[in-house]
């Protein structure tokens, strides 16, 4: 009998409750997975806060997602431009690689993804609770790590890393550039090809191996993709205190 | 009656699995981490999600004004060339390749502090909404690390000095403030690298220089 008529032969229902069993299971395991240690209180705590909050989150992420597509129509607007071909293809070429230069468009390109999870020992009642959580320090240090072992453009979790980035803690949660990020946090970064090599022979990256994921238990795993992507930054380009210095001409060539 | 059993355990299944999956998408859509913050660290976060969401607001309109004018012009059949020219100003200044100035912080550092402390001083600032950095001639864009034990550090592989300023472009009280709070950085600093001084001087005009970094990946390429 072939694959296909035995398929054919299992009853529909059983296949139905087959793939429902599986969904279930999978459910079971992702439910149980998202429990970590920062869940203290119960749903039915939930205060008007926690709503407020969540709104602002989903507003945020509506206002980001207004501010990627602007600038694509910006962008195509830009480069319709007809009529004096010459100086408008120069000054185009000049903000594609102004705009690659401030992270404000997507790549793809070799590189890979760390990702850095809460520990899952038992808290000491001695201790603090805190070093068994990823903190923004930890971020800090890995992302550190890698721009100093080569890497040409970092994110966390989506969030790109720019000159305006901060990375600090909130309570048990971390804020990148506007973004309030959760655990498992996956750094993604975009370099040559001995990008691992080169990190994982850092001493500062083994330090931080043997502080953070051999003391505390935080977990920690590597992967090399065969290629990442590296999201935009969705945030605000206008500086509203900085100026550009007044001998600076940032203009093309006059025509 | 053998019909009748399969679809009450297939509707038994699908009832759990329905439940699982509303419970699953609340518990990511809400962020368990929200629901492990306390009261005042939510207080906390959500001024801070309004502040950020407010000038989120300000690029969407001033993105939506540069649209209108760029989409009017082509309708008049003329080229944007000062819009591009604008543009092309904002980007590279706001990603380092222009030098830069306004009103800031200078902050002179002395003593042997360490490359981490040194780091933690400037997250702190651009948390405050500092725009543009330097640290002595070096412009701090994604890349450029400090680095090294106490006293031996060096920025963008470049030693440091002792003393070294950090310059800041920004609201010069919010940066001041934000550094010299009890409890701020400033003060962590004293606890834990007590040789070191950290002074701030609020200016009307800090200058801050261009990168000399190549800033566009040559392992990338834009996605489509």
């Amino acid at each position: 009998m072939t694959l296909a008529a035995r398929l054919r032969g299992i009853p529909s229902w059983q296949v139905t409750l087959g793939v429902a069993l599986l969904g279930l299971g999978f459910l079971v395991a992702a439910q149980l997975a998202s429990e970590g240690p920062r869940v203290r209180y119960t749903t039915q705590e939930r205060s008007p806060l926690v709503e407020t909050a969540t709104d602002l989150q989903a507003d945020q992420e509506a206002l980001k997602a207004a501010i990627l597509d602007l600038r694509t129509r910006i962008q195509a607007a830009e480069q319709a431009g007809q009529g004096s071909a010459a100086l408008v293809k120069d000054l185009n070429d000049q903000l594609q690689s102004a705009r690659i230069a401030a992270g404000l468009i997507p790549l793809t390109g070799s590189g890979i993804v760390l990702q850095i999870e809460d520990s899952q020992e038992p808290a000491d009642p001695e201790g603090n609770m805190q070093d068994l959580l990823v903190g923004a320090r930890d971020l800090r240090t890995i992302v550190e790590e890698l721009w100093q072992a080569g890497a040409e453009a970092v994110a966390v979790n989506g969030e790109r890393m720019t000159p305006t980035t901060a990375v600090i803690d909130i309570g048990p949660s971390i804020l990148v550039n506007s973004a309030y990020l959760a655990g498992p946090y996956q750094v993604t970064a975009v370099g040559p090809d001995d990008l691992y090599a080169r990190l994982s022979a850092s001493p500062g990256f083994v330090d931080f191996i043997r502080a953070r994921a051999e003391a505390w238990g935080l977990r920690v795993s590597i992967a090399e993709p065969e290629s990442v992507d590296m999201p935009a930054f969705a945030g605000t380009v206008t500086l509203r205190y900085a100026r550009p210095q007044a001998s600076a001409t940032t203009a093309a060539p006059a025509p | 009656m053998h019909q009748r059993r399969n679809q009450l355990t297939i509707a038994t299944v699908a009832f759990v699995l329905g439940l699982l999956v509303v419970v699953q998408l609340r518990t990511q859509a809400s962020g368990a981490a929200f629901a492990a913050l306390s009261s005042q660290e939510l207080t906390v976060l959500v001024a801070n999600l309004n502040d950020r969401n407010d000038a989120l607001r300000g690029e969407v309109a001033a993105l939506d004004r540069e649209l209108s004018t760029l989409t009017a012009n082509t309708q008049r059949g003329e080229v944007s060339v000062d819009e591009l020219r604008a543009d092309l100003r904002r980007v590279r200044l706001y990603a380092g390749i222009d030098p830069a100035t306004g009103p800031g912080v200078v902050i002179t550092i002395r003593g042997p502090i360490d490359g981490t402390g040194v780091e933690d001083l400037v997250n702190e600032l651009r948390n405050a909404g500092a725009e543009a950095m330097a640290i002595e001639t070096v412009r701090l864009v994604p890349g450029v690390v400090t680095a090294g034990a106490a006293g031996v550090v060096t920025v963008d592989g470049v030693p440091l000095a002792d003393p070294f300023e950090l310059s800041a472009i920004g609201a010069p009280s919010k940066l001041t403030g934000s550094l010299t709070r009890s409890g701020g950085i400033i003060a962590q600093l004293a606890a834990t690298q007590p040789d070191v001084v950290v002074e701030v001087t609020p200016l009307d005009r800090v200058d801050v220089p261009a990168t000399d970094r190549e800033l566009v990946p040559s392992h990338a390429r834009p996605r489509l």
